[in-house]
């Protein structure tokens, strides 16, 4: 299918799918932002849940380490042991902590050089040690410029120090230092020495670094100065610091992560990784040990997931969108299809070519109900121009045979070659819109006789005109070899009649001239009597028998009748039509009213007699349709002089 | 022109009103061509008849000859001008006229 792209079909879909378009957007926009919202809500809520547990966990085991520094160091002030004794009282107290703390790992006493117990000299440190299942003692020294001592000594506070691998103990602790106090005599509290309990990071960073967190989490555990204490890349741990391997962690970065830390205690950070990579890290201060408990979601995997959500999004919508789209095609198609047949077929019309016909359309919406209207209108314009078709070729028709009727007869007498100096003869045809059958005729038979013949076929139209043509032949084929005009119309009504189908009939009114005597034979078949107009203007009616019409029945007879002209008298010839012509009121002209006007015709020329009789029933008939043909002949008779010897 | 027919039994009255020409004749010969059977007495009413053409005398042929091979046909009230349209054809020959 080609596009088209001023098309309904193509403008209304792309209007569509752009105003979709704006509305994907829009919803990927705001719920990009909602995820975005809820992801972060989401990490808060899981890192949370996370720390809280792990942080507890840690916190106890810390402060329970923390409160067993303490008592042996209230201990170990108070009872003064030495020796072996000492030792064993380590022992002991180690397998009792392990008890309830197992990450316990050792318990030592270091005491101020000749403060220890049994007056030794020097320094004096003995470590009790639980590693691989034992437990034993180990002596150790030189620990007096230790920091573990110094700022214990220093601040005669118990406290925790920052993490660090054993010069004794050969693995990583934790050590909680406390001071050992003896009452001297005075009672006062002298400084004997530091009490330590250890703790071992081995375990703590193995279930730190297990604990499954999703979406690419990992738990971290800062010290103080944030040494990284456990991590899952083991390597890190005790050799980096959390931010000296930041690489794109700024100096402010940090300080805004440590305010952030002191602010909250807890809380979502979107800083830096470790790896240097973005991160979201959620953090929880642990108050035991003022250690940072971290999760840290790498943006890089975390975003991952809201990015793959994001994918689905955008392929979910590029279906929509294909989708959308094909239904819209198909839609409008429904519409732009039906309208496009429509206007082929409404151009094919315009050319005239009516048999284009354009598909049904179902349904019964807007668009069928216009397929149905365009083709009933085609139905309608299609028998419409048929009819006129026929209209126009019964117009046609009835041009030609006005051509005919009006061409055929004689116009006047030189045409028939009778013109003689013993009569004058005119006649007049005036046909009506729809032709009909009036004629007239006039021939010689021989010198001296005259046939004159006026006739009027009843009916209008083609079979009228073929009628009056056929009748005019017969009459004149058997007036040359028939006598007497009874005959002819014997026979001619003979012809006519036994092939007259349609049931037409023709009046007609002829007579024979003798041109020497002035001797008329007639005959009227159906026909108005002409009439006489004297040379003194006085006027009658000839008398006629009214024999039936011709071509009605075939053996009707005809009656021959007779009468003689006088010189100077004229024979006027007329059809129907004078007689019914009707005014503006609808009254007929009538017979009397012809008399009337003969009668005060006074010319004497058969041309001018015609003219003045038309004239009259011109001013008589005004502006009324003229509904029949009118057909009239005038002959003068002027006798023959070379009879008057 | 307005037609107004009745029949009783085997009687058919047809009774016209205005003028019978070649405008109006089709109307009257449809009433005739086809609808005569079992009509052995038509009765052409023609008290109201103005006038008749030859297209009228046309029709009345038609009827005449229908009628003239199953009963006959009668032209009843026939005014003055239509008679002497009659009379002048020669009509009133082969017409019965009352």
């Amino acid at each position: 299918m080609k596009i088209n792209v001023h098309s309904l079909a193509f403008k209304q879909s792309v209007t569509v799918l752009v105003s979709i378009s704006i509305v994907f957007a829009l919803l990927f926009g705001i719920g990009g932002f909602q995820i975005n919202e809820k992801l972060s809500q989401m990490l808060l809520q899981k890192g949370e849940e996370i720390s809280r547990a792990n942080v507890a966990l840690i916190n106890n085991l810390f402060s329970s380490g923390k409160s067993f520094g303490e008592e042996l160091a209230v201990k170990v002030g108070t009872q003064n042991l030495s020796g072996k004794e000492l030792d064993d009282f380590l022992l002991r107290s180690l397998s009792g902590v392990r008890a309830t703390v197992p990450q316990v790992v050792t318990v030592v006493a270091a005491f101020e050089p000749g403060k220890a117990p049994g007056k030794v000299e020097g320094d004096y440190m003995r470590l009790a040690y639980y590693s691989k299942g034992e437990s034993s003692i180990i002596e150790g020294g030189d620990y007096q410029e230790a920091p573990w001592y110094k700022s214990t000594k220093d601040s005669l506070k118990g406290r925790w120090q920052d993490p660090f691998a054993g010069q004794f103990i050969k693995e990583q602790i934790v050590i909680y230092t406390a001071p050992i106090f003896r009452t001297g005599e005075a009672e006062q509290k002298d400084f004997v020495g530091v009490l330590c309990v250890g703790i071992s990071i081995a375990n703590l960073k193995d279930a730190i670094a297990s604990i499954p967190i999703s979406s690419s989490g990992y738990a971290v555990v800062l010290s103080a100065d944030n040494t990284i204490i456990a991590h899952p890349k083991n390597e890190l741990t005790f050799k980096s610091n959390f931010a000296s391997i930041s690489r794109s962690a700024s100096h402010k970065r940090l300080v805004e992560f440590e305010n952030a830390v002191d602010q909250m205690k807890h809380g979502l950070f979107l800083g830096s990784s470790v790896d240097g990579e973005d991160a979201a890290i959620y953090f929880t201060a642990m108050e035991s040990i003022n250690w940072k408990f971290l999760i840290v979601w790498p943006a890089k995997t975390f975003m991952e997931e809201q990015r793959s959500v994001g994918h689905m999004f955008a392929f979910i919508s590029l279906c929509g969108y294909i989708i959308l789209f094909i239904i819209v095609l198909l839609m409008i198609r429904r519409i732009s299809l039906p309208l496009r047949a429509i206007a082929a077929a409404a151009d094919k019309i315009g050319h005239g070519e009516f048999s284009a016909e354009i598909p049904v359309v179902s349904g019964d919406d807007e668009i069928s109900q216009l397929a149905t209207a365009f083709e009933d209108m085609r139905h309608s314009l299609c028998n419409y121009f048929e009819t006129e078709k026929s209209l126009d070729r019964v117009k046609r028709d009835l041009d030609f045979s006005r051509g005919l009727q009006l061409g055929l007869l004689p116009k006047d007498e030189s045409e028939e070659n009778t013109a003689d100096n013993r009569h004058a003869l005119a006649p007049l045809l005036l046909p009506a819109e729809d032709i009909g059958g009036d004629f007239y005729d006039f021939f010689k038979l021989d010198d001296d006789r005259l046939a004159i013949v006026i006739a009027d076929v009843s009916g209008k139209g083609v079979p009228a005109t073929l009628l009056m043509m056929v009748s005019r032949i017969v009459i004149r084929t058997l007036a040359a070899h028939l006598n007497s005009v009874s005959d002819i119309f014997n026979e001619t009504n003979y012809e006519l009649a036994r092939r007259n189908k349609d049931n037409l009939f023709v009046s007609m009114w002829m007579g024979i001239l003798n041109l020497k005597t002035g001797h008329v034979d007639y005959v009227s078949a159906g026909h108005r009597p002409p009439i006489i107009h004297h040379k003194d203007c006085s006027v009658e009616f000839i008398k006629c028998k009214p024999n039936l019409a011709m071509a009605v029945m075939e053996e009707t007879k005809y009656t021959q009748e007779s009468l003689t002209l006088a010189p100077g008298d004229t024979l006027f010839l007329y059809t129907d039509g004078i007689i019914e012509a009707e005014n503006m009121d609808g009254e007929p002209f009538g017979k009397f009213e012809l008399l009337k006007v003969l009668s005060e015709c006074c010319e004497n020329e058969p041309t001018e007699i015609c003219k003045f009789v038309n004239e009259h029933l011109d001013r008589y008939v005004g502006h009324a349709r003229q509904m029949d043909d009118i057909a009239m002949l005038a002959v003068r008779y002027d006798g023959d002089r070379s009879n008057n010897g | 022109m307005q037609i107004a027919k009745t029949q009783q039994g085997g009687t058919l009255t047809i009774a016209l009103d205005g003028r019978l020409d070649s405008l109006t004749s089709p109307q009257l010969e449809s009433e005739i061509q086809g609808k005569l059977d079992g009509v052995a007495h038509l009765v052409m009413d023609l008290e109201k008849l103005a006038y008749i053409s030859s297209a009228g005398l046309r029709v009345m042929l038609v009827a005449q000859k229908i009628m003239s091979k199953q009963g006959d046909l009668v032209l009843k009230k026939v005014g003055q001008e239509v008679r002497e349209i009659f009379d002048v054809t020669g009509f009133s020959d082969i017409l019965t006229i009352e």
